[in-house]
């Protein structure tokens, strides 16, 4: 198959051509050395096209409801007029390196309208990896001039700071259980989030709801603030009944307003680069490592330390003095 | 009773056959774990308190009558209904003198979800899969010249309920037939809509509301009239095994019960007129023992809420031979399939019966099919004498001990479901689903394998197969519904209707009977789509979520080299091109039968490709939309409703328009093969009939990929 040239795809985007669009994305995702040049062309070429856009990131335990809410959520922002695009990671199977990507049939309306952009990815293997590759569809959805980009993460853990450092409002979504509302969730998750909803506050389950409200609040009080002027507010939604998804958008807008205002939001998408910058580094510094003949040399001596030849902090001298002596 | 005196001898004999293997190297483990021996005796019935009952009394498990066919042979209903009411009618008049004693109203896909023919999400299904009805009108021409006070009718209808048994009930009125003369049944089980088939409109606890609302307003107006037809037909076509399909069906029927106690009834008011409806697949002596089973179970279960009137714990029930065991290839055989499975279901005791035409795995049945397979019954009824005893296998040690296991399988699996808080909760956390597509994807495994055996499939494979004769309707007919809506909506009195509408609503919001206030619509001509609306104004329209298991099929496959030259292709495809093949399956149309999509979705990723699913009910301009979206190397069609001819063209045109063109084409499911030629010069590159492994159809697909991405560079 012939591929269309950077040109190409930089002014599909721009003219958010929706095939374009996502052959962009493609590109991204590739493995191949050739398209990640390309894709590299692309994204310095869009790259002033971007930053207007609201990030949003969504987390939350799985049945927490994180697709329903992004459709209902979703379809609300585009009846107040905005377009919105959707990025979600799926998880690929590290046994097969299938996946299933069913995102979508939660999101039935979104889906299908016009102003919408659902991009489901399959997570592929390392964790690295989908975090380059959300970050740069992210920006490349910018570009093509969505007025919002959610990204939506799976489960808990580490995917939850790395989408936290890529998005201006952070919203972790919980349900009522049967009252140990912390357990499953991890402090840290709480601690990266700009709000937390409590979500499917409809019919027999609001009472249980406001109660789990009411306990996060109080976990809340014992976590450091994230800002200087924002405390990060506890909500109820539905998905269903679509009660509490106004005030949600407020608070995202007034967490803008605030955060725009004192210079906060501007530091915070510097301080994002900057530690993505520092990401790919180590990254690149630790992939490059472990293809380098100085591999080798670890490899023998970690077995020297397990029989006990030769002590740690010695090992780790010889590796990195290897690595000294080479020059750029 | 303790081991048989001479089963040591039998023993030793058993191990010369052998040639030295141990008697249990000739257990069979059934699909539903159960573990069959190769002989029974009397030690195995000990303890059994299903034994040695009789018919007619409790437990009943032995017949819910005491004379059985002795004195009345089962009831030879044929489910049927294609094209208009008119096309349809002739055909019920037909068999009704050709032999058929009762009438089954198949209805087409837009009806089922409350949808006119006029309506632009419907353009592919109407007629197709069954008969087309938008208004009263059509009912009375499907009825034509039939005496509804005589002829029992049993409608397939779970979704647009209201209006349809409203329009059944007016069209009688009409032909001067009172509603306590109406004897027959709707299906009206809507929870299992939400399992599998998924032709429900509104979500399930409205839906509920409205079963219990004809509940109500037959126990007090239709006496005659069986109210629900708890149905485990179509878990089984899903997949599941008989002791899921025992355990699902009767813990849906638990949860009516509770519905209707809920809605203000008594116990005794209603359970006599909940009917049954199992399927019966080609396991034989299972399919048997499961429908001795199932009454036994059913009696204790209506026992706990303490009836006084003993006809409310029987099981009755109808039964239809699985569509899933017919097969495409070699299709003959399945007038074969259809009788041991029709043999089955009468040794189990049913009370009426659906035999399949043997080409009902690609299309319509003609009348040549028809008639086979009413006259597969009317031989086992008439000429076989099989009629004369009550349940002739009771006592049989190998029938009694099955009985007896899938009772106590079942039983637990219906345990587990009061613990999560009876069927309508354990279908929201998805635990039925999860099991009944395990099971499935896990037979398809065996038949992929050759595990399973099927004749003419894989095993016993015919080269040139003579294409068959094949019904098809004809796209004008929606043209014809379309008109007929357009000529009653300019004769009634509208105001009215729209005030007998608003009713309906006002209904669905305060409270009162759904089914009373939609018979006074009908009456006036309110249609189909409008009364649907008027409910869905305050009920909504349900989506359902789709989850899909994974690594069932390949675990059941096991490690094979098939399947591992197939990953390595997948592999390779991945390093020349940077990413996994990428393929969305889709459903486009009403039709909601979702059992085959979820085993190849399932199945593929399984086989390392990325796969995107598509919501259900999609117009062919929605699937473009995603698969140009997804950036997908292909796009898999399923189509079981004969919509193919019709959505799959549409999707390729859409698919060029948003400039998709290189994004591949493949189609599965019930397409008659006279129909391939037309499908591929319409521009689609790989067909799959019933009966294709999976293996087969991931080779096709990977040579499409291969030769479109990795040889040009």
């Amino acid at each position: 198959m012939e591929k269309p040239d950077a040109q190409s795809y930089i002014q599909g985007v721009l003219n958010r051509d929706r095939r374009m669009l996502a052959k962009t994305i493609t590109l991204i995702e590739s493995t191949l050395p050739a398209d990640q040049k390309v894709a590299q062309q692309i994204l310095d070429a869009l790259l002033p096209q971007t930053g207007k856009a609201l990030r949003l990131g969504i987390t939350g335990l799985p049945g927490a409801g994180k697709s329903t809410f992004i459709e209902s959520f979703g379809m609300m922002l585009i009846r107040k007029g905005y377009s919105v695009a959707v990025l979600a990671v799926d998880p690929s199977s590290p046994k097969t390196g299938g996946s299933i990507l069913a995102d979508k049939t939660r999101m039935e309306k979104l889906a299908v309208n016009e102003r919408a952009f659902i991009r489901p990815s399959p997570s592929g293997k390392t964790l690295g990896g989908v975090a380059r590759k959300t970050r740069e569809t992210l920006l490349v959805c910018e570009a093509a001039g969505f007025d919002v980009v959610m990204v939506e993460t799976v489960g808990v853990g580490q995917s939850e700071v790395s989408v936290a450092s890529m998005v201006d409002f952070f919203l972790v979504l919980m349900i009522a259980g049967g009252g140990d509302e912390l357990q499953g969730i991890k402090k840290g998750v709480l601690e990266l989030a700009d709000a937390i909803a409590v979500n499917k506050a409809d019919g027999d389950n609001i009472e249980r709801a406001k109660l789990a409200q009411h306990q996060y609040e109080i976990a809340f009080h014992l976590l450091s603030p994230p800002y200087r002027n924002w405390t990060p507010p506890v909500v109820t939604c539905s998905s269903i009944t679509m009660a509490g998804l106004e005030n949600i958008h407020k608070i995202i807008l007034d967490h803008r307003d605030k955060l725009t205002e004192s210079g906060e939001l501007q530091v915070k998408r510097q301080e994002q680069d900057r530690d993505w910058l520092l990401f790919m580094v180590r990254e690149g510094v630790q992939e490059w490592f472990y293809e380098s003949p100085a591999a080798q040399l670890l490899a023998e001596l970690l077995q020297e330390v397990e029989k006990g030849t030769i002590t740690p902090t010695t090992a780790a001298a010889r590796i990195l003095g290897c690595l000294k002596g080479l020059r750029f | 009773m303790s081991q048989h005196s001479q089963k040591k001898k039998w023993q030793e004999l058993a191990a010369k056959e052998l040639k030295g293997k141990h008697t249990d190297s000739l257990n069979w483990e059934t699909p539903e774990g159960i573990l069959v021996k190769p002989i029974y005796t009397a030690e195995d019935l000990e303890g059994l308190d299903s034994v040695n009952t009789l018919s007619g009394i409790a437990p009943y498990m032995r017949g819910p009558t005491a004379t059985m066919y002795a004195n009345r042979p089962w009831t030879i209903r044929q489910y049927a209904g294609f094209a208009t009411a008119k096309e349809s009618n002739d055909f019920y008049r037909k068999n009704l003198a050709a032999g058929q004693t009762g009438l089954s109203v198949a209805f087409d896909l837009a009806t089922h979800r409350g949808y006119d023919s006029d309506h632009p999400r419907v353009a592919g299904d109407v007629g197709k899969a069954g008969v087309a009805i938008d208004s009263v009108e059509d009912m009375k021409i499907l009825f034509n010249q039939i005496p509804l006070d005589k002829v029992s009718v049993s409608m397939t209808m779970n979704g647009a309920v209201l209006p349809v048994l409203a329009g059944y009930i007016v069209a009688a009125e009409e032909q001067g037939v009172q509603q306590n003369q109406l004897a027959g049944t709707i299906q009206n089980d809507i929870l299992k809509e939400y399992l599998t088939r998924n032709t429900y409109i509104y979500p399930p606890r409205s839906s509920m509301r409205i079963v219990s609302d004809i509940i109500s307003y037959c126990s007090q107006n239709m006496p005659r009239y069986n109210t629900v037809s708890i149905s485990g037909y179509h878990i089984m076509e899903a997949g599941a095994d008989s002791v899921l399909q025992t355990a699902f069906t009767l813990a849906d029927g638990k949860e009516y019960i509770r519905a209707a106690i809920d809605g203000g009834l008594k116990i005794d008011d209603f359970a006599p007129r909940l009917s049954f409806f199992f399927g019966v697949g080609m396991n034989f002596f299972m399919e048997i023992a499961m429908l001795r089973a199932a009454r036994f179970l059913w009696h204790k279960i209506v026992s706990e809420f303490n009836p006084t009137n003993l006809r409310s714990a029987v099981l009755r029930t109808h039964v239809q031979t699985s569509g899933w065991s017919l097969t495409q290839q070699d299709p003959y055989n399945n007038i074969i399939r259809t009788t041991l499975e029709a043999l089955a279901a009468v040794l189990g005791g049913t009370q009426s019966l659906h035999t399949n035409s043997f080409d009902e795995a690609v299309s319509l049945p003609t009348p040549l099919s028809a008639r086979t397979a009413r006259n597969t019954q009317i031989i086992i009824q008439e000429e076989s004498q099989i009629c004369h005893v009550v349940d002739p296998l009771g006592g049989s040690y190998y029938i009694e001990s099955l009985t007896a296991s899938i009772i106590r399988e079942a039983q637990k699996i219906m345990d587990e479901i009061e613990q999560l808080g009876g069927m309508a909760r354990a279908i929201e956390t998805g635990m039925p689903k999860m099991r009944i597509e395990e099971s499935a994807a896990r037979r398809q495994a065996r038949i992929d394998q050759g595990k399973d055996t099927i004749v003419g499939v894989n095993k016993y494979r015919v080269k040139d197969e003579v294409p068959m004769d094949v019904l098809e309707v004809p796209s004008s007919v929606r043209d014809e519904q379309i008109n007929r809506i357009k000529q009653i909506k300019a004769r009634r009195d509208n105001p009215a209707v729209q005030k007998a509408l608003e009713k309906i609503t006002n209904v669905a919001q305060k409270g009162g009977n759904l089914l009373a206030a939609s018979i006074d619509a009908v009456r006036l001509r309110a249609t189909v789509g409008e009364v649907s609306d008027a409910v869905e104004k305050v009920f909504g329209r349900y989506v359902a979520t789709t989850r899909v298991i994974s690594g069932a099929y390949a675990s059941e496959y096991g490690d094979s080299e098939i399947i591992a030259a197939l990953r390595k292709r997948v592999k390779l495809f991945f390093e020349k091109t940077g990413r996994r093949p990428r393929m969305l399956v889709t459903k486009m149309g009403q039709d909601g039968h979702d059992r085959g999509i979820k085993v190849v979705a399932t199945a593929y990723a399984d086989l390392g490709f990325d796969v995107d699913i598509s919501p259900m009910f999609q117009t062919p301009e929605e699937a473009a939309k995603m698969a140009i979206e997804n950036d997908v190397h292909l796009v898999g069609v399923s189509s079981l409703a004969a919509g193919h001819k019709t959505l799959v063209p549409q999707l390729i045109e859409n698919l060029k328009k948003m400039g998709g063109e290189e994004i591949i084409v493949v189609v599965g499911g019930v397409i008659p093969p006279v129909d391939y030629d037309f499908l591929y010069s319409k521009g689609v590159q790989g067909i799959f009939g019933p009966g294709t492994a999976i293996t087969e159809s991931a080779d096709k697909v990977l040579q499409l990929l291969e030769e479109k991405f990795l040889k040009v560079k």
